[in-house]
């Protein structure tokens, strides 16, 4: 059914673009670029249509790693701010100390915050956040944070503006986390809330510059700004209260009605655009804006326990096989790209590895033909009579994987792989695709993290790990590197570790790169100037201002 | 008297047993599926659940329990009037629908007033207009009915909306896009009634009294609202009744073409997610809808045609 669906919304969406480009190419013939000179203006309204407003609101259990993340950073705050470049700097936390281990922090927060419902943001508040984001409440159904460092303890209120944190092991990560999708700061009064009432978005009191005036389930949002907001983070170019007035999220399903919808004027921005068509937005005079956000790029994590690829050769060959260049160039827009490692180039610590994993057939040939995998005459290799053979699981949560997926396939064909696609929906694929399966040899990563530590706790199975090679403790090497960067406590010694960490897991073939991962794409009006985005992507209307209309 | 009430509280019978089979029905056919909400949500990478998290919050919403002792608690709860708590967005199911009922509403009453009112002008003027006209307006029906209904409603966006500038298409609630959501609806429920009456039409103007009444020098507009007309509106009723079941739920895709919400948009969301008590509801809301709508079309039925008495049926009932 999923699929009929699909190639319906397909034939109809080629049918009405068509449509769509004529007619609003005509409206816009004049072309709607503009500069950005001249001076911020106040006030105004701004239309953001969005496709999903998630599920839940209860904040914990929300998605706010996705859609909903767009709200909350309006409405809430954080205790650190993390910027595109990973760069860490006060927010509500004006300052923090660590002891030499990095299993003890102090966080000296800004005094004077407060909640939209007059709380006070005060240490007590933001050891029940901690609290919450640790652990979660599993007698109110309230998830914690997934992605919290699992070593946290306890927190406690020195005094009002001070908030001391220990853990049971070092913590580097813990500072950039408390910058992460997850760590946004909510009134103690709503977090008390049974979770039946947490899920009502008018309960979700937070400190942020725009406060929720009204809101429909899978409809509307509609935030209005805080006069009296004064707490923005350093970082940004503007402080005080918001300049635009008020921001309506709306949610229209279809990708062609918000995009003609900015197009004609009608809304601001226009989130997850088709990709294929940026380029004519971006002719037309419109701005495309494709942040990176911070973590892995989008690659596969070889299960090493699945024959072939037990073989080092056979995953280096992988390694050379894929031409990443065509991937970005059939598949994607210049907004993305090429992989540099296996981390994004923007994460603090990301080296330049590229020459690990450079496209050349013929050395992939010549590694197969080494490791006695010998091409058979319709072209796939065999040994002992086992054919060179691997499945891809398209990721079913990233648009793009299946046709990359594909092209992968045809380019591995020529080297001699059979190579098979098995794609799943989400359903599905969770119940039978998992990292390190015994039937899934390439397991398809896409996640975004905010500090580099997360590295060293996915690779191995040490501390609970996710063991993503299926290589346990086995790679001494591997082992010894990923624990000590996860438990690191001087983050220069960290840095030298972690470039040592990507070249071997590249050279070694254990996770092999496709292309740095743009998840977030925003279509916008030239009349809307200064919007910032941070270290996941998100695009913030609070430094941003709306110019007259063009 | 006696017979009716009999046949009468058969009939209500009949329908809370319906109801109530429709509940565990859909109860059964989602807990067939593999998957639940919750596990799908924390399944994804980028939460970075460990496994032991995710049982426990399984475990919290019950989903971990035998399927026959989750049955018995949601039936339990639902005789007593309670709908549940969503798996998806954790409020009460109740308020999830009366919040989408009304624009469901809206646009149902405005669809099918526009469709009586298209189908009707269809139909007479197949009857009523000269011949080349007539001709073409007969198939104006099968057109609407192959004309897929997002494609009607994309074009009505771009014309009038994006085109035109009539109504600002994220608007949604605004009359104007109603108006044209409803038109879209509209345009296909009016195909599906003018054929009936298009045939019923047909079929009447070919009996002995229409040409009798036809002989004495009856004029053709007169002929068709005082004779023709009434008899041909019968199976009208019935087609009628089953489409109001239609436009309440399954309005998924004009919907989501005008960015509405609705009954349909919040199946369709609940069945992506396999959102189990709001399913539940929704389709048990649906039987209530059938039953009474069709209960409905047989008390009009005798009020139409005088031939039609509810006395026949207990007979029927008697015999078996």
């Amino acid at each position: 059914m999923r699929t009929t669906r699909t190639r319906a919304r397909r034939a109809w969406q080629a049918a009405i673009g068509i449509l769509t480009t004529v007619l609003v190419a005509t409206a816009c013939a004049g072309g709607a670029q503009s500069t950005d000179a001249g001076s911020a203006q106040e006030g105004g309204d701004l239309t953001f249509l969005i496709d999903s407003l998630g599920d839940t609101w209860i904040p914990n259990n929300s998605a706010i790693s996705s859609f909903q993340g767009h709200i909350w950073g309006h409405v809430t705050d954080k205790l650190v701010y993390v910027d595109e470049n990973g760069k860490t700097s006060p927010w509500i936390a004006q300052s923090w100390e660590q002891n030499a281990d990095a299993t003890e922090f102090t966080l000296r927060l800004r005094e004077g915050v407060t909640f939209s419902d007059g709380t006070p943001l005060d240490a007590a508040a933001v050891v029940a956040n901690l609290d919450m984001w640790s652990k979660g409440d599993a007698t109110r159904g309230i998830n914690p944070i997934g992605l919290f460092p699992k070593t946290y303890q306890a927190a406690q209120a020195v005094d009002p503006a001070t908030v001391k944190v220990t853990f049971s092991s070092p913590t580097l990560g813990f500072i950039p986390t408390l910058g992460y999708h997850g760590s946004i700061l909510i009134s103690p009064k709503s977090l008390a809330l049974p979770a039946e009432q947490q899920a009502d978005l008018s309960n979700d009191i937070g400190s942020g510059p725009y406060v929720v005036e009204s809101w429909k389930d899978d409809d509307v949002v509609v935030l209005r700004k805080r006069a009296d907001y004064d707490w923005a983070p350093e970082a940004l170019s503007h402080q005080g209260p918001a300049r635009i007035d008020s921001i309506t999220y709306k949610l229209v399903g279809e990708q062609q009605v918000r995009t003609s919808s900015v197009q004609s004027n009608q809304a601001d921005i226009a989130y997850n655009p088709s990709p294929k068509e940026l380029e004519t937005f971006k002719a037309q005079g419109f701005s495309v804006a494709a942040p990176r956000y911070l973590g892995f790029v989008n690659g596969f994590a070889i299960n090493t326990k699945v024959a072939p690829f037990d073989d080092v050769k056979v995953r280096q060959a992988l390694q050379h096989g894929i031409d990443r260049d065509q991937i970005l160039a059939t598949v994607y827009t210049p907004d993305w790209l090429a992989a540099e490692s296996f981390i994004q180039s923007n994460v603090p610590g990301a080296t330049d590895h590229k020459a690990a994993f450079a496209h050349d057939s013929a050395k992939a040939e010549a590694l197969l033909d080494e490791a006695g995998w010998a091409k058979g005459p319709d072209g796939v290799r065999t040994k002992n009579g086992t054919k060179l053979a691997l499945t891809l699981y398209p990721n079913p949560y990233l648009a793009t994987s299946k046709a990359v997926d594909e092209l992968i396939a045809q380019q591995l064909r020529g080297i001699g792989f059979e190579v098979g696609i098995q794609a799943y929906d989400v359903v599905t694929y969770g119940q039978r695709v998992k990292v390190g399966g015994e039937t899934v040899p390439a397991y398809e990563i896409t996640r975004s993290f905010i500090d580099a530590g997360t590295v060293g706790g996915v690779l191995t199975d040490a501390n609970k790990g996710e063991n993503w090679f299926g290589l346990g403790q086995s790679d001494a090497k591997l082992t010894e590197l990923a624990t000590s960067i996860a438990g690191a406590s001087d983050p220069a010694l960290r840095d030298a570790q972690l470039d040592e960490l990507q070249g071997y897991v590249l050279d070694q073939g254990y996770f092999v790169p496709i292309t740095q991962i743009v998840q977030r794409l925003y279509l916008q009006s030239p009349r809307v100037h200064d919007v910032t985005y941070n270290g996941i992507a998100y695009a913030n209307y609070y430094t941003a201002w709306i110019g007259d209309p063009t | 008297m006696s017979g009716y009430g009999g046949f009468a509280l058969r009939r209500a019978g009949q329908a809370v047993v319906v109801v109530l089979l429709t509940y565990v029905f859909t109860f059964w056919v989602i807990s067939v599926l593999p998957g639940d909400p919750v596990t799908t949500t924390l399944r994804n990478p980028q939460n970075g659940f460990t496994e032991e998290e995710i049982a426990r919050i399984v475990s919290y919403y019950g989903l971990d329990r035998p399927v026959l002792v989750q049955l018995w608690e949601s039936l339990s709860r639902f005789v007593t009037g309670d709908l549940g708590v969503s798996l998806r967005s954790n409020r009460s199911v109740a308020d999830m629908i009366g919040e989408v009922l009304p624009s469901t509403l809206v646009l149902a009453a405005a669809s099918l007033t526009i469709a009586v009112v298209l189908s009707f002008a269809i139909a007479f003027g197949v009857h009523y207009l000269p011949r080349p006209f007539s001709t073409a307006l007969r198939s104006v029906p099968s057109l609407f009915l192959s004309v897929p209904g997002f494609l009607v409603g994309l074009l009505l966006i771009q014309v009038f909306s994006f085109g035109l500038g009539l109504f600002r298409a994220i608007d949604t609630d605004g009359p104007v896009a109603t108006f044209f959501a409803a038109l879209t609806l509209g345009i296909w429920v009016s195909a599906q009634i003018a054929e009936v009456l298009i045939a019923n039409l047909d079929h009447e103007a070919a009996q002995e009294y229409a040409g009798v009444a036809r002989s004495r020098g009856l004029g053709r507009l007169r002929m068709l609202l005082k004779h023709l007309l009434k008899p041909s509106s019968l199976p009208v009723v019935t087609v009628l009744a089953l489409m109001i079941g239609e436009v309440l739920g399954g309005a998924v895709i004009t919907e989501a073409v005008f960015g509405r919400t609705g009954i349909g948009n919040l199946v369709e969301r609940s069945v992506a997610s396999q959102d189990l008590p709001v399913l539940q509801a929704v389709v048990t809301l649906a039987a209530v809808v059938f039953v009474v709508v069709n209960l409905l079309a047989d008390l009009v039925y005798p009020l139409l045609d005088p031939r039609v008495t509810l006395q026949a049926r207990p007979e029927v009932g008697a015999n078996a």
